[in-house]
């Protein structure tokens, strides 16, 4: 293992450590259990939609659309159900061929159009939003089936339940992606997409089925979210999707494509959780909240980016044998 | 070889610049909720004018606004913020329509970006068709950026007079403009700050409504206790006027402790977050100040889920709350509603300064104040979540806007 491998999967361990320490020095009750569920409901909400932007960002695309289908999801749910649990499936069902067609179209803009993905999934995160307005005329109403509340605000042996949700697909996601054929060609695809291309890898089905898998994860966090609260949220789309690039390149996912491991988006995801709720705890406004949060961003963008192995490499160069291995243009975080 | 470049001291500037930037960090996180959202201009709001003469009974209107707050929520009494209501001659913008035979009001509206905005243009676009004025529309999409480009369209097209929802301060350069050009302007549902120009104000009085929450639940929990203040969007005048009100009236009890200020983006998922966390660090709050319905959503179920009791609180009168209310009715609070369709009295203003009709420089809507224990008389099981209560809009645009 490289050592900037280490170091990039180490950075977000120790920065939870440090916020950890910072948490327990200036909020004293920050280990209550209460704060704790708090810090795993958000982890559960978060992490669900980091585990489809880190596919998403594996194979070289970023997905700024995820948060317009969590909004979209809740809309759906609302209308198509007012409130009724017998009508709650055609819903659920109506939300995720909405969430596929956003993925569909992402994967479509920048595999056909070649639309950088950045603003393709800009754009049709403008458009459903867009969208939403026009159909409920800017003023989204309902509630949402009570029987979706225990996605939200239910427990499962004591932990809440967004929060399994999200270890059960974080496993998923890891073992394909270090583990399965799927997960070789997702990396292969994001380091080289040509190389692979020639070596017989579908690079298009790859990428399309990481923008799809990414829309259909909002879909899940945008029910989850209804269950949480029980009504339609016209705000909900706002953070998301910050925070799920956030959590995932906290946690080491390059930006760059093809490097980077599941586990590192749940290291990213603690972290933001913890440092989030910290600082709701401290009482500190929205404005510091993404002040805070982008430094996180830039110091994670920073050490993934720094060349750590030569640097270790010339520092034992002048105080003798270095325990570093490997060239530092070996691609780190590939799984094969 | 200079010292300067050295290894050792290139490690210490690094570890120095880490060091600063935790600290940076934390310093930013604790000190920012004292210091985001701050009023930019002066409180200020009342249009300009130079005379006042002849507004004894818009004078009288504003301080009996207050007492009748204070009669309805069952306070003694509630001292009003000072504010000089005056007559404002209009005679200089007199005339007939400037093209064909109707005047042609131009609304810089919010926009459609929540239910609150929706009513407040279909309010004015109703009211307008019923006076036989023509209406020139113009959305901000709830961004003071794009009002500046839509008043000044507006103001291009030479209409009789302007309405404008003012989305902040950023825009008073365009008023000012618009009000040169000889168009009467008349801010409605909000105020900016200094002199703006515009001929009036029409709006809920945010001193009134900040002040009168807080003086209730000062009331209510016996003038002692910790008390967290829930504002709505950081920055925004109908949120930041409303809390600064709010601090002035609990600073004059001493034994009330503001512990905290959140903002809830009046969005029920955020309340809630926020909420969970009170109940954590705060577990003896004695009452929530919330300038919001749907933060108030939140608040309830974060409470109801924990176990806890939910403290007396302030919100404004949303049926949806009020239907969360009805199935928690140990829940005790104060709403007042910030009406959409006020913007059926801005036109009635800009159409009175359009005709040379002397006009109010602030008017004041009044709406209706109640507590938990005439929940049932405001409550509309028949209508919408998203309905202000009480709605004075006529019955068949409830229906058409299926808000009823």
């Amino acid at each position: 293992m490289s050592t900037r491998r280490v170091l990039t999967m180490l950075a977000p361990l120790a920065g939870l450590a440090l916020v950890l320490v910072l948490a327990a020095v200036t909020t004293p009750g920050f280990y209550s259990r209460g704060v704790l569920e708090l810090v795993a409901f958000q982890a559960g909400l978060i992490g669900i939609t980091a585990l489809g932007q880190t596919l998403v960002l594996l194979v070289g695309g970023i997905d700024l659309s995820i948060g317009a289908v969590v909004g979209l999801t809740t809309v759906v749910v609302a209308t198509v159900s007012a409130g009724r649990g017998q009508q709650l499936p055609a819903a659920i069902a109506l939300a995720v061929v909405a969430g596929a067609v956003v993925g569909v179209a992402n994967a479509a803009l920048v595999l056909l159009r070649q639309v950088p993905p950045f603003v393709a999934t800009f754009a049709t995160f403008v458009l459903v939003q867009g969208v939403i307005t026009a159909w409920t005329r800017g003023a989204p109403s309902g509630t949402i089936p009570s029987v979706l509340r225990p996605l939200g605000s239910g427990h499962l042996l004591g932990l809440p339940v967004p929060l399994w949700l999200f270890a059960v697909l974080a496993l998923t996601v890891g073992l394909v992606l270090s583990r399965s054929t799927t997960g070789r060609r997702i990396y292969a695809t994001g380091s080289n997409r040509r190389a692979s291309q020639l070596s017989g890898v579908r690079t298009g089905a790859v990428i399309a089925g990481c923008y799809l898998t990414s829309s259909l994860l909002a879909v899940l966090a945008g029910l989850v979210n209804a269950g949480y609260i029980g009504y339609v949220d016209a705000h909900l789309s706002r953070s998301l999707d910050l925070d799920s690039v956030a959590a995932a390149v906290i946690g080491g996912i390059a930006l760059t494509g093809g490097k980077g491991r599941a586990s590192q988006t749940v290291a990213g995801v603690a972290l933001l959780s913890v440092l989030l709720t910290w600082l709701i705890q401290l009482g500190a406004g929205p404005g510091a909240q993404l002040a805070v949060e982008g430094v996180v961003i830039v110091a994670a963008v920073w050490v993934q980016s720094t060349d750590w192995a030569s640097r270790l490499r010339r520092r034992g160069s002048r105080s003798g044998p270095s325990p570093a291995s490997g060239p530092a243009s070996v691609p780190a975080g590939h799984t094969p | 070889m200079s010292t300067r470049n050295t290894p050792s001291v290139v490690r210490r500037r690094r570890v120095s610049a880490l060091a600063m930037g935790v600290a940076l960090v934390t310093l930013t996180a604790a000190c920012s909720s004292q210091k985001e959202g701050a009023p930019s201009a002066g409180a200020g709001g009342s249009a300009s004018s130079e005379s006042c003469s002849g507004a004894s009974q818009a004078q009288a209107q504003y301080t009996k606004a207050w007492s009748q707050t204070a009669t309805e929520v069952g306070l003694s009494k509630l001292t009003p913020v000072q504010e000089k209501v005056c007559q404002v001659d209009t005679s200089t913008w007199k005339k007939a329509p400037k093209s064909g035979s109707k005047y042609r009001i131009a609304f810089a509206a919010q926009g459609p970006t929540n239910s609150w905005g929706l009513t407040s243009e279909e309010a004015f676009k109703y009211e307008a068709k019923r006076k036989n004025v023509d209406e020139l529309y113009a959305s901000a999409n709830g961004d003071a950026t794009a009002q500046v480009d839509n008043i000044s369209q507006l103001a291009s097209q030479d209409p009789d007079a302007m309405v404008v929802v003012p989305m902040g301060d950023g825009i008073t350069g365009q008023v000012k403009a618009a009000a040169a050009q000889g168009i009467p302007v008349v801010l409605c549902s909000g105020r900016l700050g200094g002199d703006s120009g515009a001929v009036s104000t029409v709006t809920r009085q945010y001193e009134l409504l900040g002040t009168m929450y807080a003086e209730w639940l000062a009331h209510k929990i016996g003038e002692k206790g910790q008390v967290a203040i829930l504002s709505g969007l950081a920055g925004v005048p109908t949120a930041e006027f409303q809390k600064a009100a709010a601090l002035k009236a609990f600073a004059k009890y001493p034994g009330i402790k503001v512990v905290t200020t959140q903002y809830t983006q009046w969005s029920p998922t955020t309340a809630k977050k926020v909420a969970a966390n009170l109940l954590t660090k705060y577990p003896d709050l004695a009452g929530i100040w919330s300038d919001s319905g749907y933060g108030d959503l939140g608040v309830v179920q974060a409470y109801t889920e924990a176990g806890k009791k939910v403290p007396p609180l302030t919100g404004d009168a949303n049926n949806a709350f009020l239907k969360a209310a009805q199935k928690n009715p140990s829940v005790q609070f104060a709403l007042s509603s910030f009406p959409p369709e006020m913007s059926t009295k801005c036109l009635d203003v800009a159409l009175d300064a359009a005709q040379g009709k002397p006009v109010p420089n602030f008017l004041n809507v009044d709406s209706k104040v109640f507590t938990n224990q005439q929940k049932d008389k405001y409550l509309r099981k028949d209508c919408s979540d998203n309905l202000w209560v009480p709605s004075t809009m006529p019955a068949d645009l409830l229906k058409r806007l299926k808000l009823c």
